[in-house]
């Protein structure tokens, strides 16, 4: 396998109240082409920080990130925003659907940023559903459906412009376990099945269990990384 | 789905609030509406003014009267067709001092050959003219009061107090009305001579204003230039000015409160702007999470300002076409019939202007666009790693 993320001694410093922190230190990562990796660590530790710069959603202070030969370190915010739309999957902890739009019409809204016309949009979004199995719930508002659904139409937005990377924070977070359960079964299939590359944060070390890699971070450094016992890792 | 759509949904989250905004930018819409009407029946008579006619006053001031003699000298000018004269008698009818209407002594003849807009409904101008102590008066007073053809009516005046008993009888033998839409149909017309036989002898063979009818339009103001060239020399002078000028100097009088319907016009304008503003603002903030998580999707800052900019303009045109559709059967089934009917001397006309109409929408829509721009603003430089690290 070839590595879809290259991150290569990665500096990520915040400056609050004229104190600067330094939250990733001259980190070098590699994330290969079809994994299912797994990011834990304690509060602090730079998980999150770290996802978001593989995400393309924060700019690191130094070093270089390149997603699918891409530097996305490089990229003008126009440039990152339509890079994010086509190559990137988000699962949040807290789902962010729109309360406004249907199931169908969540799944959807990426797809306003192409030029894809509204029919093969709609089509796109009720395949999306299909695949997490939320075949009937396509007209119900947020509001109407479980945690778990929620988060599964969340994941169907997530895959409905068939990106190159799924990056979850926290995807089973607010989920009971048969729940999250279901939610890493359904991201295990996307990356078995369907070939998805997929990073995740998490506390829980069940559901880094089901990852085929665990990353341990600790005060922004790399500190090890784990194949999973049911999988082992060959990388 | 599209993005005006998505936009527009928005509204619907939270439809006591959007139904509030809504209604607080409608009753601003009616009530500035309801001022510029007030402005608009006001002024109406300068816009409105004929554009043949001169009003000749004393150049000092308005209150300040002319020798009788002036009329005929007036009357000689080449380029004027007729002349007439009025004075403003101050009449009230006794028990009902609190009814303002506006009676004019008027030479009975001519008069009405100057101000031929004004047409008689019942009885005859010549009826009126051979009765010195005629009257005729608006088909509106005329109803308020109850008076028919025939009525004596009894009134007084402060200005001229009747030597004998103070006041002063009229029969009425006429009713008019008008066909132009700023003329005022509650006004009492008698015999100037009526006033001047009766009159103490200091204030006899005076008018209050010339009128003049000219015989090119187009050459009014000249006219008006020639006329107080005439009277140069003389002890007392003149100001002639076209009508407009005229209405326009005598509204003078009332500028401050003009001055102060505009300015409450505009700040109802500005507490709109800022009810609007606030409801984008709380929304936005509401929606801080989402908008970070369409951030993250790929939606680029000028998508998000897009979507606070539409609602708001679909907010406040909801609220202006709301207003505007109160406005108009308040003021054209209500308030402005009853107007007319009871303060026809303010206002004769008292109907929105469809110009100002059209007006209010545009503003409502171009207040909703100012007032979320700071919002949109915000909303667009959101940091998406921090707007998703927020819980509302």
């Amino acid at each position: 396998m070839t590595a879809l993320i290259e991150l290569r001694q990665i500096v990520k410093e915040f400056t609050r109240g004229g104190e600067t922190l330094r939250v990733l230190e001259n980190l070098d990562l590699d994330v290969e082409r079809g994994s299912f990796e797994a990011l834990m660590g304690p509060s602090g530790s730079g998980k999150s920080t770290l996802l978001n710069l593989m995400a393309g959603l924060d700019r690191p202070t130094g070093g270089s990130i390149a997603v699918d030969g891409k530097r996305v370190d490089r990229m003008s915010e126009g440039e990152l925003a339509y890079w994010r739309a086509n190559s990137v999957g988000f699962v949040f902890q807290s789902y962010n659907l729109l309360p406004v739009l249907t199931a169908v019409e969540n799944v959807e809204l990426p797809l306003l940023l192409s030029p894809v016309h509204a029919t093969e949009r709609r089509k796109r979004a009720e395949v999306a559903l299909k695949v997490v199995g939320l075949t009937d719930r396509m007209s119900h508002y947020p509001r109407m459906l479980s945690g778990g659904q929620e988060q599964r139409v969340s994941i169907a937005r997530a895959i409905v412009a068939d990106p190159l990377l799924i990056v979850a924070d926290e995807p089973t977070g607010d989920l009971d376990r048969r729940s999250a359960d279901e939610i890493l079964t359904l991201l295990e299939t996307l990356n078995s099945e369907m070939g998805k590359t997929i990073v995740m944060v998490t506390h829980d070390p069940a559901a880094a269990a089901r990852a085929k890699l665990t990353r341990h971070l600790d005060k922004g450094r790399l500190r090890a990384t784990e194949a999973s016992a049911r999988e082992p890792h060959g990388a | 789905m599209t993005f005006a759509s998505l936009a527009a949904r928005n509204l619907l989250r939270n439809k006591v609030r959007t139904l509030l905004t809504i209604l607080g930018v409608a009753v601003a819409v009616v009530t500035f509406l309801l001022l510029r009407t007030v402005i608009s029946a006001w002024t109406g008579a300068a816009e409105f003014a004929a554009k043949d006619r001169v009003v000749s006053r004393h150049k000092v001031t308005f209150i300040m009267s002319l020798p009788k003699r002036y009329v005929d000298t007036i009357r000689s000018q080449p380029d004027v067709k007729q002349a007439t004269y009025a004075n403003w008698f101050g009449g009230r009818s006794p028990g009902n001092e609190r009814e303002f209407f506006a009676t004019l002594a008027v030479e009975p003849k001519t008069y009405f050959e100057v101000y031929d807009e004004l047409t008689f409904t019942e009885g005859s101008l010549a009826a009126f003219v051979e009765d010195k102590s005629g009257a005729v008066v608006g088909d509106v007073l005329a109803r308020k009061f109850g008076w028919k053809l025939g009525d004596q009516v009894v009134l007084e005046s402060g200005i001229f107090p009747n030597p004998v008993d103070r006041t002063w009888s009229f029969t009425v033998r006429g009713i008019y009305t008008t066909t132009s839409r700023t003329a005022d149909r509650s006004t009492f017309f008698f015999h100037w001579s009526y006033l001047n036989d009766g009159a103490p002898q200091i204030v006899r063979d005076e008018v209050g204003w010339v009128v003049s009818r000219t015989k090119d339009p187009s050459r009014t103001a000249d006219v008006g230039v020639a006329i107080d060239r005439t009277f140069d020399s003389e002890d007392t002078q003149t100001l002639s000015q076209d009508e407009a000028s005229f209405n326009t100097s005598f509204l003078a009088g009332f500028s401050v409160i003009l001055s102060a319907i505009d300015l409450v016009s505009g700040v109802i304008l500005l507490i709109m702007m800022l009810v609007l503003g606030n409801t984008i603002a709380m929304g936005v903030r509401e929606r801080t999470s989402e908008y970070g998580a369409m951030r993250a999707i790929g939606f680029l800052p000028k998508h998000i300002a897009g979507f606070v900019v539409i609602e708001a303009m679909v907010l406040s045109a909801l609220g202006g076409v709301v207003g505007l559709g109160l406005s108009v059967p308040i003021v054209e089934k209500g308030l402005g019939g009853w107007l007319e009917q009871n303060m026809g001397g303010m206002f004769p006309f008292f109907r929105i202007p469809p110009v100002m109409a059209v007006a209010a929408v545009f503003l409502s829509l171009a207040l909703g666009l100012l007032a979320s721009a700071l919002p949109a603003w915000q909303a667009s430089k959101i940091r998406v790693t921090e707007a998703l690290r927020r819980v509302v």
